[in-house]
C-alpha cells in the first residue's frame, strides 16, 4: 500500500472521506482520463499536454465507451474520473447526467454544428468512414469505388466489419448504407460482410490478408498507410460516405476540479488536435486546422458525404439492429 | 477425520467463510440479482424467447466438451513421457509448455491465422497444389487454438499427479502377472484421474469462459463468453441484465460440471501412502525415438506463437505495419527507458496475490481434506465458485460491490490484488487439495497420538510434506496471476496498468511491436522463477527424479 493511500484511509476514519482524497488529487494536478482511445492518441496527448506550464500530469483508464461511461455511473457517489475522451454523441447521450456542463473558450474555433446546444459534450474529432483496401488481395476484382461496387457477389466473404451490436463504428456504417441504398442494398451488402467481434481485428484482417476490404473508419485505417504498407489503400466510396464526430466531456464533481477544466480546454486546443492529426490521423473538429497539408488525408471539402441523421438513427437502434440480424440470417 | 464443532479447526473453517463471503459470495450475488433485472424485463425470459442464446450455450457446451477431450488427448501421454522418460532435450519439453499459459491469446490466434487463415502459409501453398482447406474460421480454429493454449493445464496436473504416484503399486500389479502397459493402465490411472480430471475441468470453464480467441476465430459461431463479454462491453447498447443473465448460466453450466467430477472423484477414492515415485527410463531405439519426435512436434507447435511474439518485440514498426527482417531494439529501449511502470505493477501486484493466495489455499485445502467438519462442505463449494465466474464477471462483481461502503477498493491496487487472488482461488485449492489427498492420514495421526497438539502437528508434520508442492503451486500461481488479464482490466485505474493490460491496450491500438516487447518481458518474468525454483533451489517442479 502506498503511503498516499494509508494517509488517505486514516483521512477517511476522521469522517473526511470525501474531500480529502480530491483535495490530494487537485494537488498533484494529475488528472484522470477515462478513454477508449487508442494508445496512439493517448501518447500523443500526453506528449503535448505533459510539456505544458504549469505541468499537467494524466493518467488514462482505457475499455469500451460503454464499460467506461458506466463505471463513471457506478461512481458517481465517489468520482474516480475528471473527463470522458471521447465518443459519439448517442452514446454520451445514455448518461447525460453523468457531465458537468463547461463552455471551453477554446470551442470557439469549433463549427456551432459540433456542439451540444447546453455544453454537455464537445466535439473532438470527426471520423470518416472508408473502405480499408488490401489491393494484394484483389485477385481479379477491379478495386471497389463506391458501395454499390461492394454489392458485386465476386466480394462475397472478403469484406469483413465490426459487429453493429457491440461497435458503434459498425453501426454507423450500416445505418449509413441502409439509407444511401436502401434495406435491398442492405441486404446484398451484407450477403458479401463477414462480422468480427472485435473492432481491431477489422484492421489486422486487412492488413494481413486475410481479407480484401475491412469496413472502418479513416483514423483506424490510416497508420498502415502511414507505415508505408504499400498494398494497404483508403477508398472513399463516391456515392457518398458517412461521418460520425466524436466529443468529450466533464465528469460531474471532476476530482482534479479547476485542473480537469484545464485539461478539457487542452484537449481541444490547437497544439493537442494537430499533434492527434499527425500521430493517430484524427480528423480535427476545430476548423483553423489544414489537414491535407499536415497528412496525406484529403481535405473535408474533397469528400462526397452522405449525411445521416444520428438522432434517428439512436431512437431507432434496436429496431434496426433487429431488422439486421433477420437480414444477417436470411443471407448465410 | 471429522473436526469436531467447536474445535479450532472448527473456527478457522468460520473464519475462511467468512472471508469468503464478503469477496466470493457478496459480488456473485450482485450479479445473479443483476440478471432478473429492473421491472417487467427478466433476463431470462430474453434468453428463452431468443434462439441465438440457446444457440450460443448449445454451441459453448460442444466447444468445451471437444476441446476438453483434445487437451486430455495430447497432454495425458506428453505428461507420462515427461515423467516416467528420459531422453534428449527433456528439460526443454518439460518447461516449455508453460509458457503457453502466458503468451497472450491474441498473438496466438494471429499466429494461427498467419499459418492457417485465409492468406495463411500453409492455406496459400496447399491452395497452389489445387487443395482448397476449409476456412479456419469457427470450430476448426476454436479446437486447434484452444486446444494448444488449455493443454497445458491438464500436463501440468498430470505430471504433478503422475509424480506422486507410488511405482510400487505398478511393480506390484506386474509381480500379479499383468502385463507392464495393462498394469500401469489399471493401477496407475484411478490414482492420476482425480488429477486428470480436476485440470480437464478447469480447460472447460477456461472454454466456457474464453474471450479472446473466440472473438477472434469464432467466426459464425455464436458463444456464450462472446455474447456476455458485447452485452458487458459493448460499445453502445450495453446490457447489464443480460449480462448478469448470461453470466449466471455460465455459472449454472460449470457447476453442473462440477458435480459430474465430484461424483466421479468420490467414486473411487484413493489414498497413496508415501511411497517412492517411478525412476525415469532411458528412450531406446525406434519407439523411443517416435515417442521423443511426438512430444517434440507438439511442443513446437504450441511455441509457434512464441517465436511470432520474440520477432516482433525486436522487428522496426512504422505505427501498426511491422517491417519483418529489419531487426531492432528499439522496441525494448523504449519499455525500458519510456514505459516500466506496467512491470513494476506487475511485480507487485502478482507477488502480493500469490503469497496471499497460496497461504489461504493451503489453509482452506487442508480444512477440505483432513478436517472436514460441518462447514467444510461450503467451503469446498464457495471456493468453487470462481470456476465458474468468467474474469469480466469478476472483475464487475468487485466494482459493484467495493465501489463505495464499508471498504471502498475502487481507484487502488488491492482492488486488482483480490481480483487477482478471487480469480485463482479454485487454482490453487484444487493444486492442494490434489496434493493432500496423497499425504496419508496416518503420519498425522501418529504426530498428535505422540502429544504434539494438532495445529504444530500440521505446521511441523503436514506442512513439510506438502512443502515441494506449495512450492510448485506458488511458482504455478504467480505464473497465472501474472498473465491475468479479464478480470484485472475491469477494475484497473489509471497508472496501475499490469503487463497484460499493457499488452492488451497495445495489440488493441494494432501496435504489434511494442506489444510483443512487453510480452516478451512477460515472459522472462514468468519463466524467472521458475528456472531460479528447479536450479538454484532444486525444487521439483514438472519431471519426476525420484
Amino acid at each position: 500500500m502506498t503511503e498516499q493511500t494509508t494517509r488517505r484511509a486514516l483521512l477517511g476514519g476522521l469522517a473526511l472521506t470525501a474531500a480529502a482524497p480530491r483535495l490530494a488529487r487537485a494537488q498533484s494536478g494529475a488528472v484522470v482520463i477515462y478513454t477508449p482511445n487508442s494508445a496512439q492518441a493517448v501518447d500523443a496527448v500526453k506528449e503535448v499536454v505533459e510539456r505544458a506550464r504549469p505541468p499537467l500530469r494524466i493518467n488514462t483508464i482505457t475499455g469500451g465507451s460503454a464499460q467506461l461511461l458506466r463505471r463513471i455511473a457506478a461512481e458517481a457517489s465517489r468520482p474516480q474520473a475528471d473527463l470522458f475522451w471521447s465518443s459519439s454523441a448517442n452514446t454520451l447521450g445514455d448518461f447525460r447526467s453523468l457531465y458537468q456542463a463547461y463552455r471551453s473558450p477554446e470551442a470557439a474555433a469549433i463549427p456551432d454544428s459540433l456542439r451540444q446546444p447546453e455544453d454537455l459534450w464537445t466535439a473532438t474529432n470527426i471520423h470518416v468512414v472508408v473502405a480499408m483496401l488490401n489491393r494484394n488481395q484483389l485477385r481479379g476484382t477491379a478495386a471497389p469505388r463506391s458501395w454499390a461496387d461492394l454489392l458485386d457477389p465476386a466480394w462475397k466473404g472478403r469484406i469483413i466489419i465490426a459487429d453493429p451490436q457491440n461497435s458503434s463504428t459498425g453501426y454507423t456504417i450500416l445505418w449509413g448504407v441502409s439509407k444511401l441504398l436502401g434495406e435491398d442494398g442492405l441486404r446484398r451488402l451484407a450477403a458479401n460482410l463477414r462480422v468480427s467481434s472485435s473492432a481491431s481485428a477489422v484492421l489486422r484482417g486487412v492488413a494481413q490478408g486475410e481479407y480484401a476490404v475491412g469496413l472502418t473508419f479513416e483514423s483506424n485505417a490510416y497508420g498502415y498507410v502511414a507505415g508505408g504498407q504499400r498494398e494497404i489503400q483508403l477508398v472513399y466510396p463516391s456515392d457518398g460516405t458517412f461521418i460520425s464526430p466524436e466529443f468529450q466531456a466533464l465528469v460531474k464533481d471532476a476530482p482534479a476540479g479547476a485542473t480537469a477544466r484545464r485539461a478539457f480546454d487542452m484537449l481541444l486546443s490547437k497544439p493537442v488536435q494537430t499533434a492527434l492529426l499527425e500521430a493517430a490521423y484524427r480528423r480535427p473538429s476545430r476548423s483553423d486546422i489544414d489537414v491535407a497539408k499536415l497528412v496525406d488525408l484529403p481535405a473535408m471539402s474533397g469528400i462526397r458525404v452522405f449525411p445521416t441523421d444520428e438522432t434517428e438513427a439512436a431512437a431507432k437502434r434496436a429496431e434496426f439492429l433487429a431488422q439486421w440480424q433477420q437480414i444477417v440470417a436470411a443471407v448465410n | 477425520m471429522m473436526a469436531r464443532a467447536g474445535s479450532v479447526w472448527f473456527w478457522l473453517s468460520a473464519a475462511m467463510l467468512v472471508v469468503l463471503a464478503v469477496f466470493l459470495v457478496y459480488p456473485l450475488f450482485n450479479i445473479v440479482t443483476g440478471s432478473f433485472g429492473t421491472g417487467s424485463r427478466s433476463g431470462w425470459s430474453v434468453l428463452l424467447a431468443e434462439p441465438r442464446y440457446l444457440q450460443a450455450v448449445t454451441n459453448t457446451v460442444m466447444l468445451g466438451i471437444a476441446v476438453t477431450a483434445t487437451t486430455v488427448v495430447i497432454a495425458v501421454p506428453l505428461a507420462y513421457v515427461a515423467a516416467r522418460y528420459d531422453f534428449p532435450g527433456k528439460s526443454v519439453v518439460a518447461i516449455l509448455p508453460l509458457i503457453t499459459l502466458v503468451i497472450p491469446e491474441v498473438i496466438s490466434a494471429q499466429t494461427w491465422l498467419m499459418m492457417l487463415g485465409n492468406n495463411g502459409v500453409f492455406t496459400r501453398y496447399l491452395a497452389d497444389h489445387g487443395i482448397d482447406l476449409p476456412s479456419f474460421y469457427g470450430w476448426p480454429g476454436l479446437i486447434i487454438a484452444l486446444t494448444f493454449s488449455y493443454y497445458t493445464y491438464v500436463y501440468i496436473g498430470t505430471v504433478a499427479a503422475i509424480r506422486g504416484f507410488d511405482s510400487q503399486l505398478e511393480e506390484a500389479a506386474q509381480s500379479l502377472g499383468t502385463s507392464p502397459v495393462a498394469s500401469r493402465l489399471r493401477v496407475m490411472l484411478p490414482v492420476i484421474m482425480p488429477a486428470v480430471l480436476a485440470s480437464a475441468l478447469l480447460v472447460f470453464t477456461l472454454v466456457v469462459g474464453n474471450f479472446a480467441t473466440a472473438t477472434i476465430l469464432g467466426g459464425r459461431v455464436p458463444l456464450l463468453s462472446v455474447l456476455t463479454y458485447q452485452a458487458a462491453v459493448a460499445e453502445s447498447g450495453a446490457d447489464p441484465v443480460m449480462q448478469s443473465t448470461l453470466a449466471s448460466v455460465s455459472i449454472g453450466l460449470v457447476m453442473l460440471v462440477l458435480f459430474v467430477q465430484r461424483w466421479i472423484v468420490s467414486r473411487g477414492r484413493h489414498e497413496v501412502v508415501q511411497g517412492r515415485g517411478a525412476k525415469a527410463a532411458r528412450m531406446r531405439g525406434l519407439s523411443g525415438l517416435g515417442i521423443g519426435v511426438a512430444a517434440g512436434i507438439i511442443v513446437v507447435i504450441s511455441l509457434l506463437p512464441l517465436a511470432t511474439l520474440v520477432a516482433g518485440a525486436f522487428t522496426r514498426a512504422r505505427g501498426p505495419v511491422m517491417r519483418w527482417g529489419d531487426w531492432t531494439t528499439a522496441n525494448l529501449e523504449r519499455l525500458f527507458n519510456n514505459a516500466p511502470e506496467p512491470l513494476f505493477n506487475s511485480l507487485v501486484y502478482a507477488g502480493t496475490a500469490t503469497v496471499v493466495s497460496i497461504a489461504f489455499s493451503t489453509l482452506v485445502s487442508y480444512l477440505i481434506v483432513k478436517k472436514r467438519n460441518l462447514l467444510t462442505p461450503a467451503l469446498d463449494y464457495i471456493t468453487a465458485l470462481p470456476l465458474a465466474l468468467s474474469g469480466t464477471a469478476i472483475g464487475i462483481g468487485l466494482v459493484m460491490s467495493f465501489n463505495a461502503g464499508w471498504l471502498p477498493l475502487t481507484g487502488t491496487a488491492g482492488i486488482i490484488v483480490l481480483a487477482y487472488i478471487v480469480r485463482r482461488l479454485p487454482f490453487g485449492i484444487r493444486n492442494a487439495s490434489s496434493t493432500l489427498y496423497n499425504v496419508p492420514n496416518s503420519i498425522e495421526e501418529a504426530s498428535i497420538s505422540l502429544g504434539v497438539p494438532p495445529v504444530s502437528s500440521f505446521l511441523r508434520v503436514v506442512l513439510p510434506l506438502m512443502a515441494p508442492a506449495i512450492a510448485a503451486a506458488a511458482v504455478l500461481t504467480w505464473t497465472t496471476t501474472v498473465a491475468e488479464l479479464s478480470a484485472s482490466i475491469i477494475v484497473y485505474s489509471g497508472g496501475r496498468e499490469t503487463l497484460p493490460i499493457q499488452i492488451y491496450k497495445l495489440i488493441d491500438s494494432g501496435l504489434m511491436a511494442q506489444a510483443s516487447a512487453y510480452g516478451l518481458v512477460l515472459i522472462v518474468v514468468i519463466l524467472l522463477p521458475i528456472i531460479v525454483a528447479t536450479r538454484v533451489f532444486r525444487i521439483d517442479l514438472f519431471s519426476s527424479r525420484a
